[in-house]
């Protein structure tokens, strides 16, 4: 099977690497270089544990990316949300609504949050449970998570906060 | 590590059209194209093989999304489904295929899955393959000998069977400028918007006042492949679409298809509500305002 070179750019950190062609992104990411806040849940785009940003605010499931078509990307993981010792202000929501319970879908939860909080910075309920569609808690029964959403669209909106947290 | 692994492949990864081409020349049924892989990858990881898989990542000239109100709509190879869910063309244009396409999958697979992948899938559940197919559209295919168009009507064979060649890349699909009066809608029913539809259908109504002159009704989920209701189309042809009108439209889908049990829905189910799902979707396609659609 053929290997690959690549350069990929996870959390503003330039990382080479080489990967075989089958070699999923989420994989790469996780085993070869230890981004392990990124998870893997059904393997198959529906569950949205394997959740990151592309190049900005894109949203794509790791888990049905092969890493060799990446090369140049540059990635967003949930580690990477922090800044200068604060979490990210939709962290901050989902601590502090409750919105975690086992924490398994929070980073894709978190991440997907942030991109439709920049594509919508004040969405309706409708809209945030659309948006959410494509990332599963077993835990919450969503109602908390609705709210985290809710409340970092208010800390979004009211702090001139980008919704990248820089 | 994942627990889904998929076979050994090689990835080939072209520069343009024709090195795609080249590939598909020298590789023909040993080969599988990759442009978003959200079916593809899911088909590796279970029961599929394929020695070469030739990406479309690095190919330039097929991200073109262009309306153009002489000559129609041109989506390219990798226009993904959140592409066409951005056009402010589509939406205004092509409201079937639009509304297929906000309710498609999740907004992660949205960003990656493309148009023409849901065409090439050949999926009787396919949502905006069934509006597309409503609305008529013509697939531009090239090999190394050539390009030839060929007509959606044409198009799928069977289930999961095209008329594409093994040495062909489809290139772009093109959707005719929307006729005079048109309208068109698309529903579909699931348990979750996740989930793929358990039963859809898209029409496509060319309208003068309260008459149909022509009809495109098509649904999904109940044949091998996506159908078009030719019974219901001549019922539309050149009538006033009155409500007795659609009852009895209600009446005779059932006659058209041939759903069976899976996963999803039993036949029957499906049965029972085909006949009110081709009602709503009429209706929805007539009472779309203007600037609501």
């Amino acid at each position: 099977m053929k290997k690959h070179a690549i350069t990929l750019t996870v959390n503003g950190e330039e990382r080479d690497l080489i990967v075989p062609s089958n070699r999923t992104l989420l994989d790469a990411l996780r085993d070869d270089l230890g981004y392990t806040d990124t998870k893997y849940g059904c393997g198959t785009g529906e569950c949205g544990a394997c959740t990151i940003l592309v190049d900005g605010m894109t949203t794509i499931n790791g888990c049905l990316t092969l890493a060799a078509t990446m090369n140049g990307k540059s990635i967003t993981t949930a580690a990477g949300l922090a800044r200068n010792g604060h979490l990210h202000p939709v962290q901050e929501a989902f601590i502090e609504n409750d919105a975690i319970q086992c924490g398994f879908c929070t980073p894709g939860m978190v991440l997907k949050t942030i991109s439709l909080l920049d594509e919508n910075p004040r969405p309706t309920e409708a809209e945030i449970r659309h948006g959410l569609e494509g990332n599963i808690c077993r835990c919450t029964g969503y109602t908390k998570i609705v709210e985290a959403v809710q409340d970092a669209s208010r800390r979004i909106t009211g702090s001139n906060v980008s919704a990248i947290g820089e | 590590m994942s627990s889904r692994v998929m076979r050994d492949f090689d990835l080939l990864l072209p520069e343009s059209i024709e090195e795609t081409i080249a590939l598909l020349a020298r590789h023909k049924d040993k080969s599988a194209v990759l442009a978003g892989g959200t079916d593809l990858l899911v088909a590796l990881k279970f029961d599929y093989s394929i020695d070469n898989v030739i990406s479309l990542a690095l190919v330039p000239g097929l991200d073109e999304l262009d309306f153009d109100p002489a000559r129609g709509l041109t989506i390219g190879a990798k226009v993904t489904i959140a592409d066409v869910l951005r056009s402010q063309d589509v939406k205004d244009n092509y409201p079937a295929l639009w509304q297929a396409a906000q309710v498609f999958a999740t907004p992660q697979l949205r960003n990656t899955a493309t148009v023409l992948g849901n065409i090439l899938r050949a999926s009787p559940a396919g949502d905006c393959s069934a509006a597309l197919y409503a609305t008529g559209g013509s697939l531009l295919l090239k090999n190394a000998k050539g390009c030839r168009n060929i007509d959606l009507d044409d198009f799928w064979i069977s289930y999961g069977v095209t008329a594409r060649c093994v040495d062909e890349l489809a290139i772009s699909l093109h959707v005719p400028v929307p006729a005079q009066g048109e309208k068109s809608a698309f529903r579909r029913m699931t348990r979750t918007t996740e989930d793929l539809s358990k039963i859809n259908a898209a029409v496509c109504l060319q309208m003068a006042g309260e008459t149909c002159h022509k009809a495109r009704v098509v649904m999904g989920c109940v044949g091998p492949t996506l159908l078009r209701l030719p019974k219901v189309e001549k019922m539309l042809a050149g009538a006033a679409v009155t409500p007795e009108l659609l009852r009895d439209i209600s009446n005779v889908v059932i006659s058209e298809i041939a759903p069976i049990d899976d996963q999803r829905s039993s036949a029957e189910y499906r049965n029972k509500v085909a006949g009110v799902l081709v009602k709503r979707v009429i209706e929805a396609a007539l009472n779309a305002k203007e600037n609501d659609q």
